[in-house]
């Protein structure tokens, strides 16, 4: 299935797309889609608390693909998507991951699933206050941002013919 | 040592660095692609501080929103700030607007991590400046 028909079936499955993009990640364009976000929750009356938190999960979600994707050849199923369902707002990317990778982001997120939300901020602690400087990239505190700003965390890894894997992530945010 | 100015972007916030006031302001939005390198000469300009004859040093901090990485260099900068606690007297003014509520939390937990630092949460109301 092509990645348009795949938004098409979304859009009509799902709810409203906010706003949806695949390829390369690069920090002007993440700021100016921040900001396309930021004039849409204007016009949807958003609770600036709510909207806010809907940035950053953005924000860490685009961030991650734009770090992460630096190093690799150009992979147009990356993509990012903020969805507007009946109840909540859904902010979802996917990528291509080597099996290396996944072993390294599933125990990150595994405890993330289930965790409560005095758990997660205790998690996010720890983790912040883990040395200074030490300003890694690859998910750690960033995941437990995500989970910490909304209401659900999914994620699967769907297996691919070639050994890597498709890595999909959504965060839900109750409206 | 000098004052030092780096005008906001629309991913970084404005930062003032006043020697004669002893007073550090930022403000804004924070989500830069390098966090550390982008905050750097605030870090430096605090641990150099100790040269001036200011006695005392204030950061307000209004900041909209902000990803994971410039919450470990906030958290960095309070610990700083901590460590010098003696020498600068520190106080920190986290200035929200009364909608953010996800702000005000972030506050409240600097506060948790930070028991000997003196924080003050500060409300502001109406709209954010952006």
């Amino acid at each position: 299935m092509s990645l348009i028909t795949n938004l098409e079936a979304l859009l009509e499955e799902e709810g409203v797309i906010f706003l949806a993009y695949g390829g390369l990640f690069t920090q002007a364009l993440i700021a100016g889609m921040t900001e396309a976000l930021e004039q849409k929750s204007e016009e949807a009356d958003i609770p600036v608390g709510i909207s806010n938190k809907l940035f950053v999960i953005f924000i860490e979600l685009s961030q991650n693909l734009m770090h992460y994707t630096k190093q690799k050849v150009f992979d147009p199923l990356n993509l990012i998507y903020v969805l507007k369902q009946s109840d909540h707002y859904s902010v979802c990317s996917q990528n291509s991951i080597t099996k290396e990778e996944k072993e390294i982001l599933e125990p990150k997120l595994l405890p993330l699933k289930d965790a409560s939300k005095d758990e997660i901020k205790q998690l996010y602690k720890v983790a912040r206050k883990n040395g200074r400087n030490a300003h890694e990239k690859g998910g750690g505190l960033g995941f437990l941002e995500i989970a910490k700003k909304s209401d659900e965390l999914e994620y699967v890894f769907e297996p691919k013919k070639d050994g890597t894997y498709h890595f999909k992530l959504c965060a839900k945010l109750k409206i | 040592m000098e004052n030092l100015k780096i005008e906001a972007s629309k991913y970084t916030p404005l930062i003032t660095m006043d020697i004669q006031k002893g007073e550090i302001e930022i403000r804004g939005k924070s989500y830069p692609e390098n966090t550390f390198e982008f905050y750097k000469p605030v870090l430096e300009w605090i641990e150099n501080y100790h040269n001036t004859s200011n006695p005392s040093l204030t950061l307000n901090l209004e900041i909209i929103y902000f990803n994971s990485s410039s919450s470990k260099l906030f958290y960095d900068l309070f610990d700083l700030l901590e460590e010098n606690s003696d020498a600068f007297k520190p106080v920190i003014n986290w200035i929200y607007d009364e909608e953010n509520e996800s702000a005000l939390e972030s506050g409240e937990e600097f506060m948790e991590d930070f028991e000997d630092l003196n924080i003050n949460l500060v409300e502001k109301s109406g709209q954010t400046a952006s």
